[in-house]
């Protein structure tokens, strides 16, 4: 029996927190619908934001996480979107990333055990280049992976 | 059979310890869109003067070159049409000469009247300012002094 009762001990440290909680990341919904419809003349169009929408997370004690994020298809030539995640405690946000289909990091060093919800601002710009874009859209994954 | 439970149960709590590190995901959907965006701005009130010839020599001119205008487009082959508000007095004429931005087509120096006239064409995805507006006043020996103003509208009409 000895053998059986270490080997109990020592894995379930690792799989949950002291309130049995497993790392978690949720998402409050999906930001409203941004245009680009104004510049000023001589400038380049002017930016929009959203920031109504909010994530959630928590990690295990002694396994710091990060977030990483990406969109299933690249933005139109001349067209990015950027996200911003305010960080939880502790964490380090990288400030405003340009999304493309390549998982970029948007927070690091995520190690709070109890959950915290902040907020994600979304930043649409288009430059003349781009021309005139019909309504579009992208799927934005963000996902809580081990740091570093 | 204490061995195999052993193993079993390191096997259990492995595939659980497993499941609780893997990456969690979440997502959302962005809807966005960008609309035609055609926009023009003019700095500068011009004052122009000019004194007719005497009878029988050239028509007198006059120019100001201190306005200038920017435009921003998305689309192409937008334009810039002009109009004053007034006819001119007989025997003077107003002219108005944009500079083009980089991808256009500026007319030169146009007679400006009560109808929209086009003085530069061609504008294709430009964002720009700083160009320079010309107006040039001309008097034949045959105008009456006159002191007066114009309004000049400018319009910039969308491409494709």
């Amino acid at each position: 029996m000895r053998p059986l009762l270490v080997v109990v001990m020592l894995l379930s440290t690792g799989a949950s927190n002291a309130h049995g909680q497993i790392p978690l990341l949720t998402v409050s919904g999906s930001p409203s619908a941004m245009t680009v419809s104004v510049a000023t003349a001589g400038s380049q169009p002017n930016a929009v934001s959203d920031n109504s929408t909010t994530y959630s997370a928590l990690t295990v004690l002694l396994a710091p996480k990060k977030i990483t994020a990406q969109v299933n298809s690249n933005m139109p030539t001349g067209v990015t979107l950027t996200i911003t995640l305010a960080a939880t405690t502790g964490a380090i946000s990288a400030g405003a990333v340009a999304l493309d289909a390549v998982a970029r990091d948007v927070v690091t060093n995520l190690t709070n055990t109890l959950l915290e919800t902040k907020g994600i601002t979304y930043r649409l710009s288009a430059t003349v280049a781009a021309g005139v874009v019909l309504i579009a859209s992208r799927t934005v994954t963000l996902t809580l992976t081990a740091y570093p | 059979m204490k061995a195999s439970r052993f193993a079993l149960t390191v096997i259990l709590m492995l595939a659980v310890g497993t499941t609780a590190a893997s990456a969690q995901t979440a997502t959302q959907t962005v809807t966005f869109a960008v609309t035609a965006v055609n926009t023009i701005s003019f700095t500068g009130a011009p004052s122009l003067s000019v004194t007719p010839a005497a009878v029988g020599s050239s028509d007198a001119s006059v120019s100001d070159a201190t306005s200038t205008w920017a435009v921003t487009t998305n689309q192409s082959l937008a334009k810039v049409s002009a109009q004053i508000n007034l006819a001119m007095p007989a025997n003077v004429t107003l002219k108005a000469n944009l500079q083009a931005p980089t991808v256009g087509l500026s007319n030169g120096a146009v007679t400006l009247g009560i109808t929209s006239v086009d003085l530069v064409t061609g504008i294709t995805k430009q964002a720009q300012s700083g160009l320079t507006a010309t107006y040039v006043l001309t008097a034949t020996a045959a105008a009456d002094p006159v002191s007066s103003n114009r309004v000049v509208t400018y319009t910039i009409s969308g491409g494709s």
